[in-house]
């Protein structure tokens, strides 16, 4: 209760702000729990442990304020502001102002001891006429106008200084506050931290409601244990490790979204209790276990307290996360090494293919000194004819490969039932001991910028490696005759076959999926890059080659069925036969493999195909033959042209010697009588 | 070698080298079962033309007869691509070609190529008929063009091989400027001159020609003529396609009875048709796989056919080759 003797006249009536006016205040003795309200004692002038930032948030309205005479001065903006005596004695170090409708800050004339100035809810807008004030410990400006941090440069011994809810747009001019305990700037328009890094001494740092939108700049404040970023624009933090000893860091209601953007938080070993509510991170799923397993020095967060059992869920799950991450690391680069291993394995195919284009191109050029642009330039075209030179590399194009970082020049990839294969080199990877499980999990082979003719030479490998291949496919293989496909059908079985276009200029063809389907008909292939074979397929593939087949068997003469079948095919029908006096019932495994290869329609088993360096070689190899021969047959006619010779001149002679003969024959006769003796003396000279 | 051996001479002891030379290669295979009857077989497919099927190019090459047995061959086993009506590109019929002469040169088919499209994009795609008579030109004859070619190429440049230059009468020379003339002005070369120089080369040379009195019917037709349009007119002309005796004609192009029978035979065998019931029940399906055929290539088709008529009844068969 309030006094009448000392009621307010500040109320209402006589608040004219106006400069130059008079206003009457009376201070009145207030009961004692009001004057306590922010906890000040007048014996210690340091300040006690905690000073709740609600109170300090909170209007801490206590006293209507004091009765103060405000008498006019000499000049003329600023009211003069005079106490009586008594009030002067009682409460000598503290001056209430609040709600004064104050527009400027008033003369404080003879308080030069004052240690607490209350100025709450005024309309302040500079902070002026306090210089002399140079023992004040607590300055509350709460709810003005300031626009700017001023006029505090001799307030040496400044512990509180309360600037909430006024129009501050920058932190500055608070160099000579070094004791400043708590600073209260909640409620401005500070977008920056700035010029506290001398406040070694603070304590309490409330930066509520204003237009931050990082923190950083933290460096010096080594006593600061609270500091309020509530209701921010706040996206990143930053420097927090270096507070030594902040335990309470409040930064709800801001714009923090992950968890790197504040991961200074985790360097800190002072931190005990942190907020993020209102913050897009904490919606986040992994918000809970993140924070806790970064940040296990903490005792609170979001204002609960953290049991055991959070912290050992957060770091079962951390873990998990870490060891995903790992895993889809280890994967990614897998995938990355991979990916290069087949870009490498691309280029020296490219390079293969233009290799023969560049000798060529030279070769009709004639040209004596090659450019070194040659492996470099990209036709966009394969040769589809079968390269006829394979000469020695170009100087420019060696130097070229060796410019290449090679890292792998094959890729073999296992991938549940693909087999992929990248390059020549890969292809050795057959020969490996692979697992009877893997293989046999196998039903897709891929081959990519391997030459055919190399293919074809490890199809039987493949046969035997991996039974169970269904389909192949071929992209970047160089098939450019339908003659190739032959060499597909000493396989087992093949349901489906993909021929990439690119790389295979055979795809062009009208007929090849016809030539395939007619040739490997004993596979009832069932897919061809990716579409059915339908009825109509097989028919049509059977009329148009059909009479090649029937021609290919019936009309070549035996030996050369023969011949052309080999010694492979030969074995396998000599089983056969052997089998055949087996009983019709046993179906062995063994049997029935070879009698589906029999199987194979022998009619279109004489269609081989061999690689284009195995039939040069054999020709190489029959030229000797050929000119033996050659030599052998002209032997032959010489002799018998000899021969012949000496018939036609028998035949001319014979006449001739025949009439001789008989004339000689007669003369010898002539004479009966001496013929007679001459013949007998002929028996006696004999015996 | 007697310069008195003939030309047929010359090519009979090619085919014993030849016979003797595949002997060696599969002595051991031939000695199973005689070398008289390897000899009677060789010769007899020789009569038949089916020596050269899947042979090397040179020796394809060597004679006439191969040649044309060549030509044969090929009309006969791809008569059904053309029937079906489909125009390939210069690259496919090379591949066709390949199947049945693994070394077959491209230069060959780029060369008959050229012909049917008269030296013009050469990735335009060509009819069966069409190519193949320019083939048969430019392979059975391909040595004749080759001079032909040449003779053109002079006759071009102004140069007549055939101009007996006689120094005193200058109305020789006279002649010949005015020609000169006309050739560089008009496009390909006069046809009796060229033809002239054609007779001259018939005579000459002792490799194939096509008969002179054909060849000058060709010419006879046409003023002027360019190389290709000499090529095409031989191509296309009946009587020079029956000299050679290799090809029907070309009316009778797509007709073979005999393999057409054989072909609808063949068809019948087709997996599905035989199983028709089972695989309309299944509608894009494939049937089941063919049972395997049990013949061995020594037996004629005939043989293994029956074989699988058998084994289409039993129910055996078809189990096995479900699983």
């Amino acid at each position: 209760m309030i006094p009448g003797k000392y009621r307010s006249v500040s109320g209402r009536a006589t608040n004219n702000v106006n400069c130059g006016l008079h206003l009457v205040i009376q201070t009145s003795s207030l009961p004692e729990k009001n004057k306590v309200e922010f906890k000040l004692h007048k014996e210690t002038p340091s300040f006690p442990g905690r000073l709740l930032q609600h109170d300090l948030e909170r209007n801490y309205s206590s006293r209507q304020g004091d009765h103060i005479n405000l008498v006019s001065s000499s000049m003329p903006s600023f009211p003069i502001l005079q106490r009586s005596s008594e009030e002067k004695i009682l409460y000598s170090d503290r001056l209430t102002l609040e709600r004064q409708k104050l527009t400027v800050c008033p003369i404080i004339d003879g308080e030069e001891h004052l240690r607490l100035l209350n100025f709450q809810h005024n309309f302040i807008t500079r902070i002026q006429n306090i210089s002399n004030l140079q023992r004040l410990i607590f300055l509350d400006l709460y709810d003005n106008q300031i626009e700017e941090i001023s006029g505090l440069s001799t307030l040496r011994s400044l512990r509180v200084l309360l600037l909430g809810k006024n129009r501050i747009k920058k932190i500055s001019n608070l160099e000579n506050l070094k004791s400043l305990d708590v600073l209260d700037l909640h409620g401005n328009q500070i977008s920056k931290i700035e010029n506290v890094s001398h406040l070694c001494d603070l304590r309490v740092l409330n930066l509520a409601r204003n237009l931050l939108s990082h923190v950083d700049n933290l460096n010096g404040l080594d006593s600061l244990t609270e500091l309020n970023l509530r209701h921010n624009q706040i996206t990143f933090v930053r420097d927090v490790d270096n507070l030594p000893c902040l335990q309470r860091l409040f930064l709800s209601f801001n714009n923090i979204s992950t968890f790197e953007s504040v991961c200074c938080l985790a360097d800190s070993t002072s931190l005990s209790d942190i907020t993020f509510d209102g913050n897009p991170i904490a919606q986040e799923s992994w918000y809970k276990h993140t924070i806790l397993q970064n940040m296990m020095q903490l005792r609170q967060l979001d204002m609960k307290r953290i049991t055991e059992e959070e912290r050992r869920m957060a770091s079962v799950i951390a873990k998990k996360e870490e060891e995903k991450k790992r895993e889809s690391q280890k994967q990614s680069l897998l995938k990355e090494k991979k990916r290069l291993t087949i870009n490498n394995v691309a280029r020296k195919w490219d390079l293969q293919q233009h290799r023969v284009t560049s000798i060529a191109a030279n070769q009709d050029r004639k040209d004596s000194d090659s450019p070194s642009q040659d492996p470099c330039q990209v036709d966009g075209s394969t040769i589809s004819a079968f390269p006829e030179e394979t000469g020695s590399l170009d100087s420019a194009l060696s130097n070229a490969l060796q410019g290449l970082s090679v890292t792998d020049t094959h890729l073999v990839e296992v991938d549940g039932d693909t087999l992929s294969l990248y390059g020549s080199g890969a292809l050795e990877s057959l020969d490996r001991n692979w697992s009877v499980q893997t293989a046999g999990m196998v039903t897709t082979v891929s081959f990519t910028f391997i030459e055919f003719d190399e293919i074809v030479q490890v199809l039987p490998k493949l046969k035997i490696k991996f039974p169970n291949s269904l389909h192949l496919k071929f992209k970047e293989t160089n098939l450019v005759m339908l003659q190739q496909f032959n060499a597909l059908a000493q396989l087992r079985r093949i349901d489906q076959l993909t021929i990439d276009p690119q790389g295979n200029p055979v795809v062009s063809f009208t007929l090849w999926k016809y030539y395939v389907l007619f040739r490997l008909s004993h596979f009832s292939m069932q897919k061809i890059n990716g579409t059915e074979v339908t009825q109509n397929d097989m028919i049509m593939a059977e009329r148009l080659f059909g009479i090649l087949a029937h021609v290919a068997s019936s009309e070549l003469p035996q030996y050369r069925l023969i011949s052309i079948l080999g010694d492979a095919r030969k074995k396998q029908f000599r089983y056969l036969l052997e089998t055949k006096g087996k009983k019709p019932g046993v179906v062995s495994e063994e049997n029935n493999d070879s009698k589906r290869l029999v199987g194979e329609n022998t009619n279109r088993a004489t269609l081989n195909y061999t690689t284009r360096d195995f039939y040069n070689e054999k020709l190489e190899e029959i030229k000797e033959k050929k000119k033996f021969c050659k030599m052998y047959i002209e032997d032959l006619v010489k002799e018998a042209t000899e021969i012949n010779m000496k018939n036609e001149a028998l035949q001319k002679l014979w006449p001739q010697m025949f009439i001789e003969l008989v004339r000689d024959a007669v003369i010898e006769i002539r004479n009966k009588s001496s013929y007679m003796k001459l013949c007998l003396q002929q028996i006696t000279d004999q015996k | 070698m007697d310069p008195g051996v003939s030309s047929a001479q010359r090519h009979v002891l090619t085919y014993m080298e030849d016979a003797v030379c595949q002997l060696l290669e599969n002595k051991e295979d031939i000695s199973q079962y005689g070398i008289a009857r390897f000899f009677t077989e060789y010769f007899n497919s020789v009569c038949q033309g089916t020596h050269i099927l899947f042979r090397e190019f040179s020796f394809i090459q060597a004679t006439p007869h191969n040649r044309a047995s060549f030509l044969r061959a090929f009309w006969r086993c791809f008569r059904t691509v053309g029937k079906n009506g489909d125009l390939l590109t210069m690259k496919e019929y090379h591949c066709l070609l390949q199947l049945l002469c693994p070394d077959f040169p491209l230069e060959l088919t780029q060369k008959a190529a050229r012909i049917v499209l008269m030296d013009d994009a050469m990735d335009c795609l060509m009819s069966f008929s069409d190519f193949l008579f320019a083939f048969q030109i430019q392979f059975y004859y391909s040595e004749f063009l080759e001079s032909v070619a040449a003779i053109y190429q002079d006759l071009l440049s102004g140069k007549n091989p055939n101009t007996v230059i006689v120094p005193t009468s200058s109305s020789g020379q006279h002649r010949q400027r005015p020609a000169l003339g006309e050739a560089s002005m008009l496009e390909g070369v006069e046809a009796s001159l060229f033809y002239q120089c054609l007779e001259n080369l018939c005579d000459r040379h002792k490799y194939s020609c096509p008969p002179p009195a054909l060849v000058k019917e060709v010419l006879s037709n046409v003023q002027r003529l360019t190389f290709y349009g000499f090529l095409v007119a031989l191509s296309k002309h009946h009587g020079i396609n029956q000299a050679l005796g290799a090809l029907p004609d070309k009316g009778d192009l797509m007709h073979d009875p005999a393999m057409d029978e054989e072909l609808e035979r063949l068809l019948a065998q087709v997996p599905g048709l035989v199983n028709s019931v089972t695989a309309s029940s299944e509608a894009s399906c494939l049937p089941s796989r063919t049972p395997p055929r049990v013949g061995s290539p020594w037996r004629p088709l005939h043989h293994a056919r029956k074989v699988d008529a058998e084994s289409d009844g039993s129910t055996e068969e078809t189990d096995e080759s479900e699983t």
